[in-house]
């Protein structure tokens, strides 16, 4: 069962940039442009969930965020990542303003206390046809959490 | 006072909850059905309306489902708010008798779920393709992470989400239909294996299979039924609140709750039981909070300085709620509803509240990214 395909993402008009984007190793958010906005979104949307407008642009983000907050999962919902688990899920709030679901990248250790510690993002193989967003600790981010 | 004076809910059915089942969902809803219109002493041939909810339906939906059944139906209602759908049904239907557009309103919703059912639902994207690709863990992901935050924010411990599951349990435990009557202690809450740090297995709601269901009529049809009758006194939903913030710990129950006790004439320090929707404990604080039964952040005193069984002053979840009765998928929406109804018209048995006459039922569900999209509730007094 482990050697399953894990679940891929159901590509379309709406976010075919961003899974393409990472690809390429690179982590693409929308930005509107609505001269009174300019404010980031993700994930991917037709309109700006700020502001209603229609007119989004995707942007290079910085790779770098937050952990807001995490979860220690060690029942995955599909039987191709229990070779993984237990894992970090992690809920990353990007520099741009927009929180990322994701998770933290091997190697770590157990027991991590992750909230408001610093991470950049990394990309790792998802199956054969996609690359998948995930993250590292910023070295020195520890501090943050005594 | 109340916007619905001339609709009564008449009676409540639930069926056998069930770890596994043969029978198909559509048969679970006729069961739990026919045991209401039973209840209130009417027959099939009364019925005008339906409502109902169940996640492993499609392509069928509540107009197949009339027609399954062989109803002529002036309203029904599809319930698309997961759990926050049985409140926010009979609301909609409130609305629908109190105008003349129909008499008599059954409400449903039903499962059949097991685990892999649960792990493997069609899943909107903000759920599948935004947190599904990396393992998110379903819906136990989303909500250790809103239970850590909680924990963070407000200095909740484990043991504050321990005694509100072991208050269920002991509940619970005078229900013959809920599944997990075993008793379990503080060390056994805290013991049990973890599923997703922060939340162990007595976190999660154990997924079966079973309907909930209860019917709602006009006051011409009232007048010919001699059982005991409850009034929808006001109800209020709310849906993506705070549109811009995924961890504000609220789906919007504080945003409705002022104008639905104000509609219902009454408060919360009235109510005789509280029926929330716990698909995890943390989100039965965030409920008590938003709908004035707590500070933001406090809830958990109410489980610390009261006794929040059927024998104590507090009555919450009754039966013992989803995490220890079961949640057959949709119906976890339902069952606060049903037990309010048994609750409220003399009919729960063993764990029967004494002379319970007001009830607050709240509902949630619609997990999406990072969070339940829909909040609903409806204050409930017997007649």
């Amino acid at each position: 069962m482990s050697n399953e395909l894990k679940p891929q993402p159901r590509i379309n008009a709406i976010n075919r940039p961003f899974w393409e984007a990472c690809n390429e190793d690179k982590l693409h958010i929308q930005q509107c442009q609505s001269p009174n906005c300019g404010k980031w979104a993700y994930f991917p949307r037709v309109c700006c969930p700020h502001c209603g407008s229609g007119d989004l642009a995707w942007k290079d983000a910085s790779g770098e965020g937050e952990i807001k907050t995490f979860a220690v999962i060690r029942r995955p919902q599909h039987p191709s990542f229990f070779p993984e688990a237990p894992y970090y899920l992690i809920a990353v709030q990007l520099k741009e303003g927009p929180l990322m679901y994701s998770r933290l990248q091997h190697p770590y250790e157990q027991g991590l206390e992750l909230v408001g510690r610093k991470v950049s993002v990394t990309f790792t193989d998802h199956g054969p046809q996609q690359r998948l967003p995930f993250f590292v600790l910023q070295e020195d981010s520890g501090a943050a959490v005594v | 006072m109340s916007n619905f004076d001339k609709v009564y809910i008449v009676g409540a059915g639930q069926t056998k909850y069930e770890k596994k089942t043969d029978k198909h969902v559509i048969r679970l809803m006729w069961e739990a059905a026919d045991l209401a219109l039973q209840n209130a002493g009417l027959q099939w041939s009364d019925v005008d309306g339906l409502g109902q909810t169940c996640f492993t339906l499609a392509p069928e939906n509540v107009t197949t489902v009339a027609e399954h059944f062989g109803i002529e139906c002036r309203f029904l209602f599809q319930g698309l708010y997961g759990g926050a759908s049985g409140c926010i049904g009979m609301h909609h239907a409130a609305r629908a008798i109190q105008a003349g557009d129909a008499d008599c309103v059954i409400i449903l919703a039903a499962d059949a779920f097991n685990v892999d059912s649960h792990m493997n639902m069609n899943r909107s994207a903000g759920q599948h393709d935004y947190m599904g690709v990396w393992g998110y863990g379903a819906a136990n992901g989303v909500f250790a992470m809103q239970t850590r935050l909680y924990m963070e924010r407000y200095g909740a411990k484990s043991e504050d989400f321990g005694r509100l599951c072991i208050a269920f349990r002991q509940n619970a435990q005078l229900n013959p239909n809920a599944l997990l009557r075993g008793e379990m202690t503080m060390d056994d809450y805290l013991n049990a294996r973890q599923i997703a740090d922060p939340l162990r297995l007595y976190d999660c709601v154990l997924p079966c299979c079973g309907a909930d269901a209860i019917v709602m009529v006009s006051e011409r049809l009232a007048e010919r039924l001699k059982g005991p009758k409850t009034r929808l006194l006001s109800a209020g939903e709310m849906h993506n609140y705070p549109a811009s913030d995924i961890y504000a710990l609220s789906a919007g129950w504080e945003t409705f709750s002022p104008r639905m006790w104000e509609q219902s004439g009454l408060t919360p320090q009235d109510m005789d039981v509280v029926q929330l929707y716990d698909d995890y404990p943390v989100m039965c604080f965030v409920q008590l909070e938003g709908m004035g039964f707590a500070e933001k952040g406090q809830a958990a005193r109410l489980f610390k300085e009261r006794d929040c069984t059927v024998r104590g002053t507090f009555p919450v979840n009754t039966g013992g709620g989803q995490l220890s009765a079961g949640q057959c998928g949709a119906s976890g929406g339902m069952i606060g509803v049903t037990e309010a109804i048994f609750q409220l018209h003399g009919q729960a048995g063993e764990r029967q509240v004494p002379d319970a006459r007001r009830a607050a039922v709240s509902g949630y569900g619609a997990v999406s990214y990072g969070r339940g999209l829909s909040a609903s509730a409806c204050i409930l007094e017997r007649v």
